[in-house]
């Protein structure tokens, strides 16, 4: 920990050299374009003068040839010509010294005659790693949190006389959901584009973006960036002035928003989907964020904060459940058949054994959702406090399922489904790329 | 089709200037006065507030480096903390003075970020320069709120804030090679960007 002040405190106190880095401006051939014929070069341009780097510019098809010559500086341009490119995808690497001694750095895709593939599929991109799965888990944690607290406020305190200490404490956990799932998403784009850019995090740490930002995925980010940040406005003035309507808003922009992952995942992007397919995730997403979100937000903000509404806020949640339940069920049965069109899938590829997992849990859930459902709703009127407190505790459990249940879908979400066999994929050549 | 970073420089200079000058209204002509119309209570950190939302475009669509995108996303976050416990606090929502302390946090979070995210050596050229002056203005003057903070009614310490911002505004302004206020600073430099 000292080192780690230290180091800062040097980075702070004895700063690099020079100006403000390089940024590219634009290239030649540009983004994931497909060519008719191979570039007889590769040009970047810069806003500033760079100073070339040996192999400044690589270009490399599916098993790592390189055809770029040795790239040297025209203005403000850094150029390389290309020998001839035969039909194939092509991925451009890139390194330059910005006139402030940092080596800036990028990574974008072309195709020749055949469809570019995406940045995330370029020559010597890495897959998805444990820390992303983590942060996709708090993205999905997030947004359980911001939806749920806003959905249980809206249909499960409806006309109820709600606390403003309650009030409160709705309006903080949708505003931290929020915050988290920005947060987040952040953490996710860079590490996407990390996979993509294979630096080391000094490097990373300068390295172009703007590639990922072009894809289906970063217009998502950027999409539900900017609709969060709305929403955490929306929530704020609705606690400030004390408008508990303005939530209404917050909550529907916030379901719309979360189909960002929908819009930009497996199932609106791999082989065999379809609008069918992104709608049903993103209905399951959202309706799965309610649900746990909410029985979160019951028992953490509601069980022990406002004891005078258990009863009835639990009887609302209780309704409310049973149709998300079944939202959740029928899109999930629908984009599981979709994705593993054998039964034997889900136990011979590793896409279905994550998926075997998230039903056994999303089963166990649904059980104890059911015991209490069934079971404890109708006593629950004539419940003393030690029953209610012990409720309480039973809970918890089912939300501690529910966040599990949300780990598994983070660790699906990143894991590729098995390919369609009676399909083409679009992208057939971006498949062909990885070494 | 982005615009200049110069532009977007420009307009949050603007947002902090009009900051800066209300503050230094506020500490001339007292609170009571400044509070005579109701909604002049609510300006400043409304705009505070507004800034911070209005980040996260910058944050989201300038994505050609990551420290970048960190370094306007930290911004966005704290000036939204900080505009939003004001504007609860002269609401009447929050009552604990101790929600001040968020301004001090910007302050050094900000500073922070413009030092680190601009590696840059001192009078070299004019944006390392005034992206280092601004960022020590910051995590320095990071003690006036926080002084304010124990001395709320000092108007020492109200212009003292008022003029940090004003100061940080016109350094703002002043970023870019294309901004002919300083002129480059130093031919080792190289040539100006644009």
């Amino acid at each position: 920990m000292r080192r780690v002040l230290l180091a800062v405190f040097a980075a702070l106190a004895f700063p690099a050299a020079a100006s403000a880095h390089a940024t590219l401006v634009s290239t030649t051939p540009p983004f994931a374009h497909e060519l008719q014929r191979g570039p007889a070069r590769i040009v970047l341009h810069f806003d500033q003068h760079v100073t070339v780097l040996p192999g400044g510019i690589k270009v490399l098809n599916g098993v790592g040839a390189q055809f770029a010559a040795h790239a040297h500086v025209v203005g403000t341009n850094v150029v390389a010509r290309v020998a001839p490119l035969k039909l194939g995808a092509y991925t451009v690497r890139w390194r330059a010294i910005s006139s402030d001694s940092h080596v800036v750095s990028g990574v974008w895709t072309f195709g020749v005659r055949v469809p570019a593939p995406a940045v995330g599929e370029a020559y010597g991109a890495g897959g998805p790693t444990a820390s992303e799965h983590v942060v996709r888990w708090i993205w999905f944690l997030g947004l359980a949190l911001a939806i749920g607290s806003l959905g249980f406020r809206i249909f499960c305190l409806r006309g109820l006389s709600v606390p403003r200490s309650l009030e409160r404490r709705i309006a903080v956990a949708a505003g931290l959901g929020i915050a988290v799932a920005i947060n987040a998403g952040i953490a996710a784009f860079s590490l996407r584009a990390e996979d993509a850019l294979q630096l080391p995090f000094g490097n990373f740490l300068y390295g172009d973006l703007s590639p990922m930002a072009a894809t289906r995925f970063g217009h998502a980010f950027v999409v539900m960036t900017l609709g969060f940040a709305g929403v955490l406005a929306l929530v704020y003035v609705s606690w400030l002035l004390d408008r508990p309507t303005l939530l209404v808003p917050a909550f529907v922009l916030s379901v719309l928003f979360a189909g960002g992952l929908s819009w930009s995942g497996h199932d609106a992007l791999d082989p065999g989907s379809s609008w069918k397919t992104a709608v049903a995730d993103w209905v399951h997403i959202a309706a799965a964020s309610v649900w746990i979100g909410g029985l979160a937000t019951m028992v953490g903000l509601l069980w022990y904060g406002a004891p005078e509404l258990r009863r009835s806020a639990f009887a609302q949640f209780a309704r409310l459940a049973t149709v998300l339940i079944a939202l959740v069920l029928g899109a999930g049965t629908y984009l599981s058949i979709v994705r593993l069109p054998h039964l034997s899938d889900l136990w011979t590829q590793g896409y279905g054994q994550v998926l075997l997992v998230k039903i056994g849990l999303v089963c166990f859930v649904l059980v104890w959702g059911a015991f209490h459902h069934f079971v404890v709703r109708p006593t629950l009127d004539r419940a003393d406090a030690g029953v209610l407190a012990r409720v309480g505790r039973s809970l918890v459990g089912e939300s501690l399922v529910g966040i599990a249940v949300l780990l598994a879908a983070a660790v699906l979400v990143d894991s590729k489904p098995p390919a369609q066999s009676s399909e083409q994929s679009p992208a057939g050549a971006a498949t062909t790329l990885r070494p | 089709m982005l615009p200049h970073a110069e532009m977007v420089h420009w307009l949050f200079a603007t947002g902090i200037l009009f900051v800066g000058l209300c503050l230094l209204c506020e500490a001339i002509v007292g609170q009571e006065v400044w509070r005579a119309r109701p909604w002049r209570k609510y300006l400043w950190p409304g705009v505070a507030f507004g800034m911070g939302v209005l980040l996260w475009p910058v944050m989201a669509f300038f994505t050609n480096s990551s420290i970048h995108m960190y370094a306007h996303g930290s911004w966005a976050e704290v000036l939204m903390l900080a505009g939003g416990a004001e504007l609860g606090l002269v609401h009447g929502r929050l009552t604990s003075p101790l929600w001040r302390l968020t301004w001090p946090l910007a302050f050094a979070v900000t500073g922070t970020a413009f030092i680190v995210h601009e590696q840059n050596s001192w009078l070299f050229a004019r944006s390392a320069f005034l992206h280092h002056l601004i960022g020590w203005t910051f995590v320095i003057g990071a003690l006036v709120p926080l002084a304010l903070v124990l001395r709320p009614r000092s108007v020492v310490l109200q212009a003292c804030m008022a003029l940090t911002i004003v100061s940080v505004a016109t350094m703002l302004y002043t970023d870019r090679d294309v901004a002919p206020v300083f002129d480059h600073l130093s031919p080792l430099a190289g040539a100006p960007h644009r």
